[in-house]
């Protein structure tokens, strides 16, 4: 809009103040009255028939007031310059190689409603913002990981005939939560992360839905990659990662709420994947020390049962540390 | 016009490991654009991650726009009309302008209804609308500081923090940029930590000057260009005026400082 606002003039022009005065008023104590566009001016306004000074009121008005907004190009849209306007509107779009969207055309048709005038061109919709609330780990490196390690133990197991594969998924899935935990939050995993920290949804909220996110993918995938794996006998079900992984998964967020989520996660992953491949290192009967190592770590009802008492000492200890997060985290 | 102003901080001490990044300071902000000037090092950017709620202060006292940020309720209600620029931030290259402004004024927990027309108005606002679909990675270095802006300005808050904002803009996009900032401090608490002498001669109402964690000088811009008294050289402005200033204050803080404390303070006692 280029039309002249007498509103504008009252800034002061740029470059240096010239002369050290009074400092320039700030309309202390003056909220302005809250004004809106009436139905009639809207119409006039579209009619092209209102009063020059109503007109600038009006535009300037509508940069910041949605519903008035909405109202003005609604009367537009149902003026004689509507059918105009949406057949401009379709064209340069598709000059522009853009699909035509749908939302003008039936904007058109019911020009009674008032819809934003953007609303077609909304990033809000409700499934970008459950991609924004799932954060950087499912967007990056990290979803490539977990495929290629499902991926990479059916290749053993169908390819290569290695009957252990299945085990070895075992293992190594308890520490792909956590990765994606340390790849989700925090400043070298967010590079918002400043600014997430200093809005009411950021800190613990925002780290809550992104584990969320990577153990809605986490779960399924390795889960059902197990369950198809070939079983070996005697070995710990395709679920048996379940209450390790969750456990490792609370305890890495409670740690992170101590020294910040990626040295948690490497920690606690490193600690899991010493304590399965320690006994490997042993001796000569290396591989098979190992899978009975695994299986007392994940058979049985005394150690699942420990493990949720991990899951829920960690979380006790997450809620009691819940405003740690509220901070940037430690360096 | 406030009871209580935007900013009233008392006794604020802030220590990364041993050093002190801000020592007892007290500082009362009301609406108009603060020039938060001072050397390298001086604390700016603790002082600003404070006001931000982003740090917790070692101690002392922060109250903003009537709220305590020690309070988990309060902070909260703080945060939803607050625009931070931090001094580094990173962005998701593959959003565009307007998706990242977007997310921004989501976490805010803008209503959703008014989240396309907000972040239309913060973009036109910085000058980057004819950029708005463009990616974020396809964006100069200035484009993403005004990028930056706008996400801090998308929920129209009543106080401001911007952390070097004029950093890598050039001179005409900076000259814009005042002009923007002015427009601001009309109605609300901005708060710009920089450290060029002209970015607050040409747009700042008041100036606090901080020196080793302290306050070193709180007045409005002509009062600081007052402290350098006149300069007889015919080329003079009010950039040069501003830096007389500047430079005065500091050496006045200085010298007291020594005299007050002498030795207890590592950074003057060097002086």
């Amino acid at each position: 809009m280029t039309t002249p606002r007498p509103e504008a003039r009252a800034t002061p022009g740029p470059g240096p103040r010239p002369e050290p005065g009074p400092v320039p008023s700030r309309d202390a104590g003056s909220p302005r009255p809250p004004w809106h566009v009436t139905d009639a001016l809207a119409l006039r306004y579209a009619e092209g028939s209102a009063p020059e000074t109503d007109a600038w009121s009006l535009e300037k008005h509508v940069e910041s007031c949605t519903p008035c907004a909405a109202r003005v190009s609604a009367a537009v849209r149902a003026s004689a310059a509507g059918p105009v306007l949406a057949a401009v509107r379709a064209e340069l779009l598709t000059s522009l190689g853009h699909r035509p969207a749908p939302v003008p055309v039936s904007a058109s048709v019911s020009a009674s409603t008032p819809v934003p005038v953007s609303a077609g061109r909304s990033p809000l919709g409700r499934w970008a913002r459950l991609w924004w609330a799932v954060g950087p780990a499912l967007r990056g490196s990290w979803v490539v990981a977990v495929v290629l390690v499902v991926g990479g133990a059916f290749g053993l197991a169908h390819g290569a005939g290695f009957q252990g594969a299945g085990s070895l998924l075992l293992a190594v899935s308890p520490i792909l939560p956590l990765a994606g935990v340390a790849v989700s939050y925090g400043r070298h995993a967010d590079p918002l992360y400043e600014i997430t920290a200093a809005t009411p949804s950021g800190g613990l909220r925002l780290l809550l839905t992104r584990t969320a996110a990577v153990l809605a993918v986490c779960v399924p995938l390795l889960t059902a990659g197990a369950a198809l794996l070939p079983r070996v006998a005697g070995f710990p079900g395709a679920a048996a990662w379940l209450l390790p992984g969750l456990a490792l998964t609370l305890a890495a967020l409670a740690l992170g709420s101590f020294v910040g989520c990626r040295a948690a996660a490497a920690t606690l992953g490193g600690g899991w994947l010493l304590a399965v491949t320690g006994p490997l290192l042993a001796g000569p009967d290396a591989a098979d020390a190992g899978a009975a190592v695994l299986a007392s770590y994940l058979s049985g009802s005394a150690a699942q049962g420990g493990w949720a008492a991990a899951a829920l000492a960690c979380a006790a200890l997450l809620v009691l540390r819940r405003r740690s997060f509220d901070h940037l985290e430690p360096r | 016009m406030n009871p209580s102003p935007a900013v009233a901080v008392t006794g604020l001490t802030v220590r990364h490991r041993r050093t002190v990044a801000l020592d007892r300071l007290d500082l009362s902000l009301g609406p108009g654009v603060h020039g938060l000037l001072g050397p390298n090092g001086a604390g700016k950017t603790s002082l600003i991650r404070v006001l931000a709620t982003v740090a917790a202060p070692s101690s002392g006292r922060v109250e903003l726009l009537g709220g305590d940020v020690a309070s988990h309720r309060d902070r909260t209600g703080i945060r939803r009309r607050l625009g931070y620029l931090p001094q580094e931030f990173g962005y998701y290259p593959s959003f565009t302008v307007r998706e990242f402004v977007a997310y921004v004024a989501w976490l805010k927990e803008l209503p959703a209804d008014r989240v396309p027309a907000a972040v239309e108005r913060a973009v036109r606002r910085v000058g980057l609308a004819d950029r708005i679909d463009a990616r974020m990675k396809t964006l100069s270095g200035g484009m993403v500081r005004r990028a930056g802006i706008a996400q801090a300005i998308v929920n129209d808050p009543d106080l401001l923090l911007l952390d070097e904002p004029t950093a890598g803009l050039d001179p005409e996009q900076r000259v814009d940029f005042r002009e923007l900032l002015r427009e601001l401090g009309r109605e609300t608490t901005v708060v710009v930590s920089t450290h060029l002498v002209e970015d607050v001669a040409a747009a700042c109402t008041d100036v606090a000057l901080i020196e080793a964690g302290r306050l070193a000088f709180q007045g409005t811009t002509a009062e600081l260009t007052s402290l350098g008294g006149e300069s007889g050289a015919p080329d003079d402005s009010t950039t040069h005026a501003v830096e007389r200033g500047y430079t005065a204050a500091l050496r006045v803080h200085r010298a007291s400082g020594v005299h007050r404390a002498s030795g207890t303070h590592p950074k003057e006692a060097l002086r």
